[in-house]
């Protein structure tokens, strides 16, 4: 058991190394992405350049400077922006959470009531209209793309139906503070819930929906229905028990990867200056103190994710926990 | 006093001027205190005034934290590019050989953090200049004895014999290597700012330094925003140079998306916005809310720079044919419409000093553009041989430089070239376009100027001392090199030192044998569109300190 | 986005070899009788021939080229001169506004910001579109077969190796990998060996969506070539003596292959929703080729003008998705009822 646990944790560790790794040699082979040019300034000459350069560690050999990224990043933890001079990276970093948190956790609540939901009255109703119906519309959830259907949201909340008592609550674009104003937390943060909720509501109710038909023709339901037991508890005790098993080993990576910044196109799309915009703006400012922190980051919650789905999964699955 | 007033007010500027000046007169009586809350789609890194090349960005909040030994005069229009003493008590002595300026420093002014402005603070600051790299500490501050030498070791600078302190008489002299006639210019922009003698010697980034003005920075979070509250220590010495603001405080939020700004303002909910409005909340703005939109022009150019090193644009043919096909209209219409821009063919801004109308590459040339000339430019482009070469257009992601490369890609396809765009973040744009290694071949940029002269452009963007091959650091982008043109540009800097107008005259000539010579393709010069709250009042245009914080009140 | 599969790891010839008709030949039948399926498909193919389309479109009906800036010229309708980008005259007249949907065959759906016709620019981008789904999912799995079947076949020090580099993959979240490949290689080109990819070219977001989804399907695979290398049947077929050739190509590539069609769809889709994020955010597909991504992008910039530049590529992905999706439900249930497959965003 320590020995499968320091195993894991190995594993763990040298994937985000391994990872570490890419994004830093990613980071190098950009054209264009020396700092020194950004740091000394517009009219710089080139011997400005090499001081620069020099101060900063940036004519070190590469495996030099990567030890010295990881070493401030992990053990100082006092690394610092290359292009907002004097911004520390890991406050930073800690500042974004709260926000990736209070949209992954909303949306989480609407995706998880509402696909099982969805799953359950599909899996009543199967073979009528209304299941086909249902999972024809978790299907479109599914085939959207998520930063158009963000974009139209955008347009019906803030344009188009504004000015209308259907949307004239909605609030500009942004985050608020929970600790600041928790109505207007809440106000913002729905319409971004219900945008990225959507994508997943469709997909745990296919994905429950087929697992309770399944269910269904176990041996285990048959014996419970034969015993004479009412179809809503054969639902609840039998058979959604064991769907859900599979859905909790979904929504432990679609969480971890989603808090970890995952939930980019969102983000960005609502402007929410969560870990996900942090991570974009890092790439795009090509800021490698920030691609690292925010990158390590997510790949850790990613990850953990994985290792904790395969520890539920273990203890909860009496079929995996014989099998090991 | 060296400076002259150059500026000529065209029709054009007078209309804009007195649209503003018809919005002033409904505004009754000043009122102090509140909060100004401004927003940004990102903040520009470092805030040390030393080092931050933000001219339209930063430098308006530096210029109402920070003073130098002479300003802008802190004025709407024309004015507002005139030099008025500031920390000096006085306008310099100049020595008759323009080689030694004598400034007598003002008594009784203090920083926020209560110290009194010593002459020890005037010399550090200029040591400071160089100790952090100045960006342009090799091309402007130089020209201070020992300069060179600080720029060769900065660690161990010293201006002993160029900033010369008194305390006998409370006056610093500088001295400098060769008469300069921009001088004043160089210690009016921030960079000139006087900051503590004991201010660390490496780049403030986040902090803030300690302010003389009206106002101080209290907090400074690139991700977040930047807020200012009054210095305590401020009071006013010299209205022009430093007026007392209005606001309590000033608040910046950074991460707002201009679209989102938009309707923040429309809402009530912020004042100001840094970003232009998006193209498509023009007409909304235009027509909902036009009391509240302020349109001025601006010092720069918008401009295609071509690399006149490497095929097919080192045949002037085909950069001249590029320059009579492009439709100025069309780019202006990319931008928002004949009211935010004026077609412009050359490579000063329209009503800049020494900007005499020269369009060559027009229908009917002349003394402004009137319109695309494809024939012309079909000719030339047979005439060059160059008809199926690739062209790469490599623009940033950012405003409308992705658009503006679509639309160049068109025509150059038109022309009969093989053009394919390339966006590239806008962050990296500048210096990736700059490094001849990068062999980019043509690229859009709005240039701005750095202070209210002639030589902020022709020399810096065009000499052969300005490029520098294989560097990310060569702001001649088109790698233009001209022996007789950089002769030129030499005997007109010399000229300014006697004859001003004679100097502005030869820039002139310069600035349209250039255009000639097409190493870019002019679009034209914006304006500046401010999109402001129903509440701000006093809203006044400064061509170097754009909207002056300090001058604006809250209804 | 993920796909988390356990692909049942049963061999789906197994059942099915007693049957008179081949297993694919049945599978086919079964899919055949799926009309939902069926007409997926064919809507997929009227899409993909109304792309094809797109050269004729723009040349006799829309007349114009969609690749052509138009910002400074004028159009009739029914007889009236109209602008195809109108300079505002209300107001301060600020604000250029490109035509809106004239509902005839110029413009049909309005012009975009350059004036360019966004029908016809719609028919190229889906044929972008469609071709780089295309073949980011042949590449994908072309790639994923081989390396999940040698990495479970071979095992040992190979296997090792693989299934490192596939978690560290794995464990990058997909978009992050994918924005930054797509950074680094738009501002550079690809190098591979002597082949130069320039970066406007349609092979780099084919060759960086064919390669961030790999793990998500190389692991299943590699988890049923092992289960069934250590199956009753390929043993047996070891005690025999048959070559590893033979046990490879009779046993073990079938399952294989079955398994990359039932993935097939499913992929398609996703790269398509994948493109279309990368060339929103500007690193897929380069102007001025267009994809049905880079349209909503221009699109986003007339949302309050002119929505429908960017609510008409999004309506085409959806459409396209969706019945790819219908698709791969009915190639699952035909080919391997039994796999998991699942299909996500993260």
């Amino acid at each position: 058991m320590l020995l499968a646990v320091v195993r894991r944790a190995f594993d763990m560790v040298f994937v985000m190394f391994g990872i570490s790794v890419i994004a830093f040699l990613i980071f190098f082979a950009t054209p264009g992405s020396d700092p020194s040019a950004r740091i000394a300034g517009r009219n710089a000459t080139p011997e400005m350049l090499a001081q620069v350069r020099a101060s900063f560690g940036f004519d070190r050999p590469l495996y030099v400077q990567y030890g010295r990224l990881m070493q401030r990043l992990f053990i100082a933890r006092d690394l610092t922006s290359f292009v907002n001079r004097g911004q520390k990276v890991v406050p930073a970093v800690l500042q974004a959470t709260p926000v990736t948190l209070s949209l992954v956790f909303g949306a989480a609540v609407i995706w998880l009531t509402a696909g099982i939901g969805l799953g359950i009255v599909a899996t009543i109703f199967r073979g009528t209209v209304i299941d086909k119906g249902l999972m024809l519309l978790a299907l479109c959830g599914v085939s959207m793309p998520v930063f158009w259907f963000g974009s139209v949201m955008n347009l019906i909340t803030q344009s188009r139906f504004h000015d209308t008592w259907l949307f004239s609550w909605v609030p500009g674009l942004g985050y608020t503070s929970f600790f600041e104003s928790p109505s207007l937390w809440f106000k913002t943060l729905v319409v971004p819930w219900f945008t990225l909720s959507v994508l997943f509501i469709g997909l745990y109710a296919r994905v429950l929906r087929a697992s309770l038909s399944e269910n269904y023709q176990e041996d285990y339901v048959r014996t419970a229905r034969a015993k004479g037991l009412s179809e809503s508890r054969i639902m609840l005790r039998h058979a959604l028990r064991t769907s859900l098993i599979t859905l909790l080993s979904m929504f432990g990576l679609d969480f971890g990867a989603l808090v970890g910044g995952g939930a980019i196109l969102t983000e960005v799309v609502f402007n929410l200056p969560g870990i996900g915009r942090l991570t974009y703006q890092a790439l795009q400012n090509l800021d490698l103190p920030f691609i690292m922190a925010t990158v390590m980051y997510s790949t850790f919650f990613v990850v953990l994710a994985n290792a904790l789905v395969d520890v539920a999964h273990a203890w909860l699955d009496p079929r995996v926990r014989d099998a090991r | 006093m060296l400076h002259h007033n150059i500026f000529r007010a065209t029709a054009m500027a007078l209309l804009l001027t007195s649209a503003t000046v018809g919005i002033a007169r409904a505004e009754d009586k000043p009122k102090i205190g509140g909060t100004l809350r401004l927003a940004a789609a990102s903040a520009a890194g470092t805030i040390d005034p030393h080092i931050s090349y933000e001219t339209g960005f930063y430098w308006p909040i530096f210029y109402v934290l920070n003073d130098g030994l002479v300003t802008f005069r802190k004025a709407a229009g024309q004015p507002s590019n005139d030099i008025v003493p500031d920390l000096a008590s006085e306008m310099p002595k100049i020595s008759s050989d323009g080689k030694t300026y004598t400034f007598k420093l003002r008594k009784g002014v203090k920083f926020s953090n209560g110290q009194e402005v010593t002459l020890r603070d005037v010399v550090a600051t200029f040591e400071r200049l160089f100790k952090v790299g100045n960006p342009n500490s090799n091309l402007w501050y130089n020209v201070i004895k020992g300069g060179d030498k600080c720029v060769e070791s900065p660690a161990t600078c010293s201006l002993a014999e160029g900033v010369v302190a008194n305390e006998a008489d409370g006056t610093v002299t500088f001295n400098l290597t060769q008469p300069d006639a921009e001088f004043l210019y160089k210690l009016a922009v921030p960079f000139g700012s006087i900051l503590p003698a004991d201010t660390q010697a490496s780049d403030l980034g986040t902090t803030p330094s300690a302010a003389t003005g009206p106002y101080m920075i209290t907090s400074y979070d690139p991700q977040r925003g930047m807020e200012l509250k009054r210095n305590p220590e401020f009071k006013v010495w010299n209205e022009d140079a430093q007026p007392d603001g209005y606001v309590d405080e000033i608040k910046y939020s950074f991460g707002v998306q201009p679209a989102d700004a938009v309707t923040a303002i429309q809402n009530d909910q912020l004042d100001w916005m840094w970003d232009s409005p998006p193209a498509d909340r023009l007409k909304e703005i235009s027509t909902k809310s036009a009391g509240q939109i302020h349109i001025n022009p601006s010092f720069a150019t918008y401009a295609a720079e071509m690399n006149t090193n490497i095929a097919p644009f080192n045949n002037k043919d085909v950069r001249q044919a590029l320059n009579f096909a492009v439709n100025r209209r069309a780019a202006i219409n990319i931008f928002g419409g004949p009211r935010l821009a004026e077609a412009n063919c050359q490579i000063l801004p329209v009503d800049f000093p020494g900007h005499k109308g020269y369009c060559p590459y027009s229908k009917n040339p002349g003394e402004k553009w009137a319109g695309p000339d494809m024939e012309k430019a079909r000719a030339l482009m047979e005439r060059s041989g160059q008809t199926g070469q690739k062209v790469t257009v490599t623009v940033g992601d950012a405003g409308f430089d992705s658009r503006i490369g679509t639309y160049l890609v068109s025509v150059l396809n038109d022309l009969g070239l093989h053009a394919t765009l390339k966006v590239i973040s806008s962050n990296i744009q500048w210096t990736y376009a700059q490094n001849s290694k990068n062999n980019v071949q043509i690229t859009v940029n709005t240039l701005w100027q750095d202070y209210p002269a002639p030589s902020t452009f022709l020399p810096v963007l065009f000499s052969c001392g300005a490029f520098h091959p294989g560097s990310d650091a060569s702001p001649n982008i088109s790698g233009y090199c001209n022996k007789s043109i950089d002769a030129k540009m030499e005997q007109a800097m010399k000229a300014a030192l006697t004859d001003p107008a004679a100097s502005i005259e030869k820039w002139s000539a310069i600035d349209h044998e250039i255009t000639d010579d097409a190493p870019w393709v002019s679009l034209y010069s914006p304006n500046l569109l401010y999109f402001v709250s129903k509440r701000l009042k006093n809203f006044t245009y400064s061509h170097q300190a754009r909207m002056i914080f300090s001058k604006v009140w809250l209804d | 986005m993920t796909i988390v599969s356990n692909t049942s790891a049963a061999p789906a010839g197994k059942d099915k070899r007693n049957k008179p008709k081949g297993p694919w030949r049945t599978a086919l039948s079964r899919l055949l009788r799926d009309k939902l399926a069926v007409a997926s498909f064919l809507f997929l193919a009227s899409i993909i021939l109304s792309t094809a389309s797109a050269t004729y479109y723009a040349d006799h009906i829309s007349q114009t080229d969609p690749f052509q800036s138009n910002l400074d010229g004028h159009i009739e309708i029914s007889g009236e001169p109209a602008e195809i980008m109108a300079a505002d005259s209300e107001g301060l007249g600020l604000g250029v506004t490109p035509i809106g949907p004239t509902w005839t065959g110029q413009y049909l759906l309005g012009a975009d910001a350059q004036g360019r016709d966004v029908a016809a620019r719609l028919l190229y981008g889906g044929q972008n579109s469609l071709i780089v789904a295309f073949s980011s999912t042949a590449l994908c799995l072309l790639l994923a077969g081989v390396v999940g079947t040698v990495s479970g076949f071979l095992g040992g020090i190979v296997d090792t190796i693989l299934s490192r580099l596939l978690d560290i993959i794995w464990a990058f979240p997909i978009y992050l990998l994918a924005i930054s490949l797509s950074i680094v290689l738009i501002s550079k080109g690809l190098q591979i060996g002597p082949f130069h990819i320039p970066s406007n070219s349609l092979l780099l977001p084919i060759t960086i969506i064919g390669v961030v989804y790999v793990p998500y399907v190389a692991r299943p695979i590699r988890g049923q070539v092992l289960t069934l290398a250590k199956s009753d049947f390929v043993l047996a077929s070891v005690c025999l003596g048959m070559p590893t050739a033979r046990i490879l190509v009779r046993d073990i590539l079938p399952n294989v292959v079955t398994t990359l069609i039932v993935f097939a769809p499913i992929m398609m889709s996703l790269s398509i929703l994948t493109e279309s994020s990368l060339s929103f955010l500007s690193i897929g597909v380069q102007p001025p080729a267009a994809s049905w991504g880079t349209i909503i992008q221009d699109g986003q910039g007339l949302l309050y003008t002119r929505p429908l530049v960017a609510i008409a590529p999004g309506l085409a992905i959806i459409i396209t998705v969706l019945c790819l999706n219908f698709l791969g439900d009915g190639v699952k249930e035909a080919f391997d009822p039994k796999a998991k497959l699942r299909v996500g965003k993260d």
